[in-house]
C-alpha cells in the first residue's frame, strides 16, 4: 500500500536527514570538524556590547577589552605588577623644583640674600660634605643643576571662586586680572623626585624661609571690586615653592599603526591634547589634569612636566595612543564635510573612528556587528611579533545560560563564569581553571558621623560578631579571600602581616561592655537608656550583598543589637543615602586600581556630600600618609607608607573588611602557550597564571590545539 | 469559482484596510513612547526631543501619521527607529531565517501527526493508543520554553555540541558542505520543539477524524468486500478523513510569525518573531506595525488558500 509506505517512510526520511547533520557539526571535543581555522580563533563572550572603541573616550568594560587589543599604551604592568615599556622603551622621572627668593628672610645673619648668593650657598653645602646629617647630604647630592630665572612683569587672568549666582549651591567662577612682578626664582633640577626636598633646604636657608615669602607684595589685582582677593590670588599664582615632576619617555622606533603610518611623539602629544580638549568630553580628564605641559623633544622623545607631585599620574600612561593623522582637526573636518555635518560642531566623539579604530596593538580591527560580535585579526606587523591566534572574536551573548551552553558546545572559549558554576566545573577534566584575586573588596561601612559608631571598640566588636569565613564558604562558594585593609591584596602595598579580625562574639560583647553597652532585661544592648539599634542598607539586585545583609543582621541580633535592613534600588541608594551621608551602615564594595592612592576614599577632605569618603573617616595621621603616598615616586618608600596606613585603617575599623573576590576563569583545556626556542623548535606549555594571578598575561602566545595535551604533572 | 475568487479577494482587501487602521491605533495610542524620545532620559534636551518627534512624524495629527506610515511602507522608505535601517530589508532577512525553521517544523508536524493519529485510531484502546494520548496531553499542557531548556541542557551536556543560534559560531570559514550541515543541525532542536505542540494537537485531530470515518457504512462495506485491512484503512478511510485537514493547511501560515517568538528568543534565532518581540520592547513602531501588517496579510492569504483548497477537494462546496 503506497499511502501507508509514504506515511511511514517520509517522517523517517526527514528525521534521518535532520539527525545525520549531527555528525557534521563541530563539538567541544572536535572543534576542528570541517573548520580547521577554529584553532586559530579565540572567541570570548560578554553580556554587553561595546559602546565606543576609542581609548580616550571609552568608559565601559566591553569597550576597554577591545581597545586593549587594538591599541598599545606607553607602558603597562608586567607579571610582578611593575611598570613595563610598550610604546615607550624607557623613561626617566626627575624633578624640577622652584622657589622664589624671599627678601624678608635672613640667612646666616645676612638680610636680602640674592639668588646668586643662595645658589652658591646650596652648591657649597653640597660640595663639601660638611653636613653631619646624612639624609640632608643625600638630598643635596640629588641636585643636578641650579638655574636662576628672572621673570618679566606680566598680566594675566585667573579664575577664582566667587559667590553663587546660578543657584546650584556651588561657588561660581570669577575672572580676575592680575599684574605680576615676581622676584627672581631658583630652578633646581633634581635627579629623582623628592617630596621632602624643601624641608631639607630649609635646613640651609633657615626655618620659615618659604612660609614667610610675601607673595602678595608682587601681585596687584586690576579688576575693580576684587582687590580683597589679593592674598588668595597671590598665593595661587606665585607659590613660594613648586614641585614639578618630569617624565621623559623614550619611544619605540619603527612601530606602525595598522594603516601603515609610523607612530611618533606627535601621536602621544595628540592623545594628550584630545583628552584635554573639553569638547571631547573625555572621562580621562582628571587623570591628566595635573599635567603642566607636554613637550615633543624629538621624533621619539616626549617630556611631560607636572604641576605638582602626583605619583599615580605615571600609571595613566597605560592608556592607548591615538593616531594623530586620522583624527586631527583636518581629518575631522574632512569627515564632517563628507557626512554633511557642521565641521565646527563635529568632534572626535562623532567620528566613525570610534566604530572602526586604528591603533598599534596586537590585533587589527576588522568588523563590528552591533549586538552580535566584534571581530579582530592579528597584527602581522606587531612590534613584539604577531600573536599566535589569527583572530580574536568578542561575542555578545546577553543571556548567561546561553553563554554557558555555548561554552559547553565549544563555540566560546572563555566566559564570565559565576562562583557556583566554578564549584561545579573546577574538577571537570575537560577544562582548566584559574583563580586569581580581583582588584576590589566587599565591606560593611559605618557612618562615623553617627554617635553610635564613633567608638572604635564598637566598630571592632561589630566586625568580630560576623563570621566572615562562613560568608566566604557559603555565600561565595570559597571564591573569595579575607582582606584586612584598603589596598589591592596581591600588591606589595598590602601588608600581609596584619591579621583579620577573629570571629569572636564573646570578645565582641566584652568590647561593647567596655564601651558602655550593657544588656538589659530583654537581652538587648543598652546605654544611657538607649537601645543599640540601627539600619543596615545595600543596593537591590546584588544577591551576594543581600545575603551578607541578612547574615550580618542575624549575627548582630545574636549579641543583642537591633538591626533593621533595607534593600534600595541603586540610583536611590547612591543618590539619597550614600552621597548625602544619610545612612547608618551599608554593605558595598570598592573596585580598585593597583596604584596605592587612597585620597578620594579615605582622606578627611573627601567627606562632604557626593564625595567618596562617605563613611566619614577622619584621621590626621592617615591624612598625612595618604598625601605622602600620592606624592612619593619611590616604590620602597611608598610601600613603607602604605603599610603604616594599612595598619591605621585596620586598627580603626571604619569598615568591616569582608573579602576580596576571586576571579575564576574556566578555559578550554586545549588552549596552551606555544613558544619557539631559539633553534626554532616548538615548545608547548601549560598556561600558568603570573604571581599576581593574571592568567591572560601571555595571551599573545596562546593557541588552541586539536586535542587536549598531556603535560607531566609538576 | 472565478467570481468567488474575485469576491473573496475584495472582501479580504477591505478586511485588511480595517485591520491596518485598528492595529495602527492600538500601537500609537498605547501608553509610553519610543525610547528615543523618552522624556525621562536626562541626556536629552527639549530641542532633542522635538527634533526626534519631527523626524518620526510624531508631531503630526494621527490620520497624517497613518497616511505617512503606510505610504512609506509601500514605497519601501520606512525605516526602523532603532537603527535607521530600512524595515523591509530587515524584515526580509529575518523572514528568510524564520521561513526555514517554519518549513522544517511544519514538515515534522504533518509527517508525524498522520501516522501516529492513524495508528492510534486503528488500534483504538491499545497500549499504543493510550500512551500517545498521554504523551499528547503532556505535550499540550507543558509550556514549550520548559521543554526547550531541558532539551538544550540535555543535548549540550551529553554531546558537547552547540545548539543555539543559526550556526556554530566561528564556522564562517569552514567548507560549504560543513556549513550547510551545521545549519541543518542548528535547526533540528528548535524545529522539533516548535513542532511538538503541533504534533500533539494535530495527531489528536487525525485520530478523531479517522475514528469517525472508520465507523461509516462504506468502510463496513469495503471490509465486507474482503479488501485488505490496509486497503480499507488507507484508501477508503484515510482519504475521507483527510478532508478537514486540507483547510487547516491554509491556516498554519500565520504561525510563521506568531508561533516562533518563544523558541526564537530561547535559541537566539534571528527570526521574525524575535524581531517583533524586541521591537515591542524598544517601541520601534515601524517594525511592530510592519510585522503586524504582514501577519494580517498571511492570515488572509491563509484563509483564502483554504477556501480554494476546499473547493478543489470537495466539489460540494462549489456554488
Amino acid at each position: 500500500m503506497l499511502t501507508k509506505k509514504i506515511l511511514i517512510f517520509l517522517p523517517v526520511l526527514i528525521f534521518v536527514i535532520l539527525l545525520q547533520s549531527f555528525f557534521w557539526a563541530p563539538t567541544y571535543d572536535e572543534q576542528v570538524r570541517g573548520n580547521p581555522h577554529r584553532l586559530e580563533e579565540f572567541i570570548t563572550a560578554s553580556s554587553g556590547d561595546a559602546k565606543i572603541l576609542n581609548p580616550v573616550l571609552n568608559a565601559d568594560s566591553a569597550s576597554s577589552t577591545i581597545v586593549g587589543q587594538v591599541f598599545d599604551g606607553m607602558i603597562d604592568r608586567d607579571e610582578e605588577l611593575k611598570f613595563r615599556g610598550r610604546l615607550a622603551t624607557g623613561w626617566d622621572i626627575y624633578e624640577e623644583a622652584y622657589f622664589y627668593i624671599n627678601p624678608e628672610a635672613t640667612i646666616d645673619g645676612k638680610r636680602m640674600a640674592g639668588p646668586e648668593e643662595i645658589k652658591e650657598l646650596i652648591l657649597a653645602r653640597r660640595g663639601k660634605g660638611i653636613i653631619r646629617d646624612s639624609s640632608l647630604q643625600d638630598a643635596l647630592s640629588n641636585i643636578k643643576n641650579i638655574e636662576i630665572i628672572h621673570a618679566q612683569t606680566s598680566e594675566r587672568d585667573i579664575q577664582l571662586p566667587g559667590p553663587d549666582q546660578n543657584g546650584d549651591g556651588l561657588p561660581d567662577a570669577v575672572t580676575v586680572r592680575v599684574r605680576l612682578a615676581p622676584p627672581p626664582r631658583l630652578k633646581i633640577t633634581l635627579k629623582s623626585v623628592d617630596q621632602d626636598f624643601f624641608k631639607y633646604l630649609e635646613g640651609i636657608l633657615g626655618k620659615g624661609y618659604f612660609e614667610t615669602f610675601p607673595s602678595d607684595r608682587y601681585a596687584e589685582i586690576l579688576t575693580k571690586g576684587q582687590e580683597d582677593k589679593l592674598s588668595v590670588t597671590a598665593r595661587e599664582v606665585l607659590p613660594a615653592i613648586e614641585h614639578n615632576p618630569v617624565i621623559l619617555f623614550r619611544l619605540r622606533e619603527g612601530v606602525r599603526f595598522h594603516d601603515g603610518h609610523e607612530f611618533d611623539a606627535g601621536d602621544v602629544r595628540f592623545t594628550y591634547q584630545s583628552i584635554m580638549d573639553t569638547r571631547n568630553l573625555s572621562p580621562r580628564i582628571p587623570d591628566y589634569e595635573p599635567v603642566k605641559r607636554l613637550e615633543v623633544m624629538d621624533k621619539h622623545t616626549v617630556r611631560i612636566v607636572y604641576k605638582r607631585l602626583y605619583s599615580p599620574a605615571f600609571g595613566t600612561w597605560g592608556m592607548g595612543i591615538l593616531p594623530e593623522h586620522l583624527l586631527n582637526a583636518e581629518a575631522l573636518r574632512k569627515e564632517a564635510e563628507a557626512k554633511g555635518s557642521d565641521p565646527d560642531t563635529f568632534t572626535m566623539r562623532d567620528s566613525d573612528f570610534n566604530r572602526r579604530p586604528v591603533g598599534t596593538g596586537p590585533f587589527v580591527f576588522r568588523e563590528w556587528k552591533s549586538d552580535q560580535y566584534i571581530a579582530l585579526d592579528r597584527n602581522e606587523d606587531y612590534w613584539e611579533g604577531p600573536p599566535n591566534y589569527r583572530r580574536y572574536t568578542y561575542r555578545i551573548v546577553p543571556d548567561l545560560l546561553t553563554q554557558e551552553m555555548e561554552f559547553y558546545g565549544g563555540a566560546i572559549d572563555d566566559y564570565g563564569v559565576q562562583p557556583h558554576q566554578v564549584a561545579r566545573l573546577k574538577n571537570d577534566p575537560r577544562y582548566q581553571h584559574f583563580s586569581s584575586l580581583s582588584f576590589g573588596y566587599s565591606y560593611i561601612g559605618y557612618n562615623m558621623r553617627r554617635e553610635l559608631f564613633r567608638d572604635k571598640r564598637v566598630r571592632k566588636a561589630l566586625g568580630m560578631a560576623i563570621d566572615t569565613d562562613k560568608i566566604i564558604k557559603y555565600v561565595m562558594y570559597d571564591q573569595a579571600e579575607r582582606i584586612t585593609g584598603p589596598f589591592v591584596k596581591q600588591t606589595d602595598y598590602y601588608d600581609k602581616s596584619i591579621k583579620p579580625l577573629p570571629y569572636d562574639p564573646e570578645g565582641a560583647l566584652n568590647l561593647l561592655h567596655e564601651a558602655g553597652w550593657k544588656k538589659n532585661s530583654d537581652g538587648m544592648l543598652e546605654k544611657d537608656g538607649k537601645i543599640f539599634a540601627f539600619t543596615l542598607i545595600t543596593n537591590n539586585g546584588n544577591p551576594i550583598r543581600k545575603n551578607i545583609l541578612t547574615i550580618a543582621q542575624d549575627a548582630w541580633k545574636k549579641i543583642g543589637i537591633d538591626v533593621k535592613t533595607d534593600l534600595v534600588e541603586w540610583a536611590v541608594f547612591i543618590g539619597k543615602y550614600v552621597n548625602t551621608g544619610k545612612f547608618d551602615a551599608l554593605v558595598l564594595g570598592w573596585s580598585m586600581g593597583i596604584d596605592p592612592d587612597l585620597y578620594q576614599i579615605w582622606h578627611s577632605s573627601q567627606t562632604n556630600e557626593n564625595q567618596l569618603n562617605f563613611a566619614g573617616f577622619v584621621n590626621k595621621e592617615a591624612d598625612d600618609l595618604i598625601i605622602k603616598i600620592r606624592q612619593e615616586y619611590d616604590f620602597d618608600k611608598q610601600v613603607a607608607y602604605s603599610h603604616k596606613l594599612h595598619r591605621i585603617i585596620a586598627d580603626e575599623q571604619p569598615y568591616t573588611f569582608l573579602f576580596v573576590r576571586k576571579a575564576t576563569a574556566i578555559l578550554d583545556k586545549k588552549i596552551v602557550i606555544r613558544e619557539y626556542s631559539e633553534s626554532g623548535e616548538e615548545i608547548i606549555r601549560r598556561i600558568s597564571p603570573t604571581k599576581t594571578g593574571n592568567y591572560t598575561y601571555y595571551f599573545n602566545k596562546w593557541i588552541k590545539l586539536a586535542t587536549s595535551p598531556e603535560f607531566d604533572t609538576e | 469559482m472565478f467570481s468567488f475568487t474575485i469576491r473573496s479577494f475584495f472582501q479580504k482587501l477591505a478586511t485588511l484596510f480595517f485591520i491596518s487602521i485598528v492595529s495602527f491605533l492600538v500601537v500609537y495610542l498605547a501608553p509610553g513612547e519610543p525610547s528615543q524620545i523618552d522624556p525621562l532620559n536626562p541626556k536629552f534636551t527639549a530641542e532633542d526631543l522635538a527634533r526626534f518627534r519631527a523626524e518620526f512624524n510624531l508631531d503630526k495629527p494621527l490620520h497624517v501619521q497613518y497616511y505617512l506610515f503606510y505610504k512609506n511602507l509601500f514605497t519601501g522608505e520606512l525605516k526602523s527607529w532603532k537603527d535607521n535601517q530600512p524595515v523591509l530589508g530587515k524584515v526580509k532577512e529575518r523572514f528568510m531565517n524564520s521561513l526555514w525553521l517554519f518549513i522544517i517544523g511544519t514538515l515534522i508536524t504533518w509527517c508525524l501527526s498522520f501516522p501516529v493519529g492513524i495508528s492510534a485510531a486503528i488500534k483504538r484502546g491499545s497500549f499504543f493508543d493510550r500512551s500517545t494520548t498521554f504523551v499528547a496531553y503532556v505535550l499540550i499542557s507543558i509550556p514549550s520554553f520548559f521543554f526547550a531548556y531541558i532539551l538544550i541542557d540535555f543535548v549540550v551536556k551529553t554531546f558537547s555540541i552547540s545548539v543555539i543560534g543559526m550556526q556554530t559560531f566561528g564556522m564562517q570559514s569552514a567548507s560549504p558542505v560543513y556549513q550547510v550541515m551545521d545549519r541543518i543541525w542548528h535547526m533540528v532542536i528548535p524545529s522539533i520543539l516548535g513542532a511538538l505542540g503541533g504534533i500533539a494537537l494535530l495527531s489528536r485531530y487525525v485520530r478523531a477524524q479517522m475514528l469517525e470515518v472508520i465507523h461509516q457504512d462504506y468502510i463496513r462495506t469495503a471490509k465486507a468486500k474482503g479488501l485488505s485491512e490496509d486497503m480499507v484503512n488507507y484508501k477508503h478511510g484515510f482519504r475521507n478523513a483527510l478532508l478537514p485537514f486540507v483547510t487547516m493547511f491554509g491556516l498554519i501560515l500565520p504561525g510563521l510569525i506568531g508561533g516562533s517568538v518563544i523558541i526564537e528568543s530561547i535559541f537566539a534565532w534571528p527570526g521574525m518573531g524575535r524581531m517583533g518581540f524586541e521591537a515591542i520592547l524598544a517601541r520601534d513602531y515601524p517594525i511592530i506595525l510592519t510585522i503586524n501588517f504582514i501577519a494580517a496579510v498571511l492570515v488572509l492569504i491563509g484563509t483564502f488558500i483554504s477556501d480554494l483548497l476546499y473547493m478543489v477537494v470537495d466539489p460540494r462546496i462549489r456554488l
